[in-house]
């Protein structure tokens, strides 16, 4: 891995994110990107408030699309703007792979076009309405920003999108299909009418997000984009290039199970792939960046999971949910998460899990409450648990030597 | 240039991507500004937008409506005629 980019509601860029991580800063707060009624329960968002399109992208294809790919474009250009391959691409991007999904595309367009049209009656319909709904354009947008001209397209698995799409490119790699690819996921789905589904679901906290704690009540919806450039090893070495980790391993599973409850068997299956995968044992892994959405199901499924894979090391491995602090970025989290993966290694810090002063006696592990900690971290495991039971996990190691 | 030719320019030159400084006139040619198939159908859309007016713009056909801006202007000054008629 050559470049990570980050858009957060804690912070645009990932060394802000990661100072806020750090101090166990929270971007959640009053929802003011639209109009909050009466009947929402949930008031609270992770809306991103450092984010100028005009200033920070300027393009004006991007400036006119949807603001999910407007996300996921700045965390591109800085993920791209650190590992260096921009004038390489420029050269020639055809063994370069682009693969940037979202759990629910521009769905905020979708949300204001059929507004206007059903409820307000405006007949004329903006032309790119269509362009910026669809759950490629952020793929699209960034291959023609930087010239990639392989494998490019959107993948969707809801809250395991981003994972999803490092997975493929990391497998394109090994595969030998591609030298570089840029993966990731994005999401900007805060509107009224997607708040009204989620709190239909009732999974949906109206005090905030509290993983792992007796207080828990459901999640909190935010927005972002997590971006990774991933190279093969020789490629980047070639070029003398700067690698902040390897990605050790990877595993995908499905629970076939429930839309909403997950299994215990489909979260381990996934760990130990990962593990095998990366020919780790569960003892060596440092530190584990917990799906942990703060909703009953998850967060008891997600500790027994890791108490199946680990034994006796899930009592040492430290744990946290950053969730706690940037929200669920849905289809944008994964990666963002995985950056908080890479920056522990980087600083042998572990950041918190906040809100954990009386956690829940059925997660009974170190969720590092409340405060991050020092510790040395060579290897850590980042787990996106998505709904419909599709599980990522990946295992992320330090560049190697 | 009046109002109806200012906004127009002002419309041309936000969907434009790159020369931001350059000079428009009556006579300028839309070829000669860097505007693609889908800039224009976002320019339509302002357009209609900016003067309560539906403009009859296929993307699939040529009309001479769109060869230069003061075509552009003339078309739109048509249409705003027509639909103050309209309204009369």
């Amino acid at each position: 891995m050559t470049g990570q980019g980050v858009v957060s509601p804690v912070g645009t860029k990932v060394d802000k994110f990661w100072a806020a991580l750090k101090n166990g800063d929270s971007g959640l707060g009053p929802i003011t990107f639209y109009e909050v009624t009466d009947d929402l329960r949930c008031k609270i968002a992770g809306e991103v408030h450092d984010f100028d399109v005009q200033k920070d992208v300027g393009n004006i294809d991007v400036v006119r699309a949807d603001r999910f790919s407007q996300l996921a474009t700045k965390a591109a250009m800085e993920a791209v703007e650190q590992s260096g391959i921009k004038d390489l691409l420029a050269k020639d991007g055809s063994r370069t792979a682009c693969i940037i999904g979202s759990g629910s595309g521009g769905l905020t367009t979708l949300e204001t076009g059929y507004r206007d049209l059903y409820r307000d009656k405006i007949m004329r319909t903006n032309p790119l309405t269509l362009l910026r709904t669809l759950g490629s354009s952020a793929a699209a947008h960034v291959s023609m920003m930087y010239n990639i001209t392989g494998p490019t397209f959107g993948v969707v698995s809801a809250c395991a999108t981003g994972s999803h799409a490092m997975g493929l490119v990391y497998q394109m790699i090994k595969y030998g299909q591609i030298d570089a690819g840029i993966a990731g996921g994005s999401e900007a789905s805060l509107n009224w009418g997607a708040q009204r589904s989620w709190e239909a679901l009732f999974v949906l906290s109206n005090t905030g997000c509290f993983p792992f704690s007796k207080k828990r009540n459901g999640t909190i919806l935010s927005e972002g984009s997590g971006i990774m450039v991933l190279e093969e090893y020789e490629h980047a070495k070639a070029r003398g290039a700067n690698i902040l980790a390897e990605i050790m391993g990877f595993g995908m599973t499905a629970d076939a199970g429930d839309m909403v409850h997950p299994k215990v068997e489909g979260a381990a299956g996934a760990m130990q792939i990962a593990l095998d995968d990366a020919g780790l044992k569960a003892e060596q892994i440092d530190y584990i960046n917990a799906h942990g959405t703060a909703t009953k199901t998850n967060d008891v499924t997600e500790t027994n999971a890791i108490k199946s894979v680990f034994g006796d090391a899930a009592y040492d491995v430290s744990i946290s949910s950053t969730k706690s602090m940037h929200g669920h970025m849905l289809g944008g989290g994964s990666l963002v998460e995985g950056a908080a993966c890479i920056k522990a290694m980087h600083d042998n810090f572990i950041p918190p899990t906040i809100n954990l002063n009386d956690p829940d006696p059925d997660c009974d592990l170190d969720y590092t409450p409340n405060e991050g900690r020092e510790r040395e971290v060579t290897y850590t495991m980042n787990n996106s648990l998505a709904f419909g039971g599709l599980n990522t996990v990946a295992i992320f190691g330090p560049a190697p030597k | 240039m009046d109002e109806v030719a200012t906004k127009i320019v002002e419309i041309l030159k936000k969907n434009m991507k790159s020369q931001p400084d350059k000079e428009i006139d009556m006579e300028t040619e839309l070829t000669d500004l860097d505007i693609e198939s889908l800039d224009l159908a976002v320019i339509v859309f302002d357009i209609e937008d900016t003067f309560s007016i539906e403009i009859p713009y296929n993307a699939n056909e040529e009309s001479g409506d769109f060869n230069t801006v003061g075509s552009v202007v003339e078309k739109v000054r048509e249409l705003i005629g027509n639909s103050s008629d309209a309204v009369a």
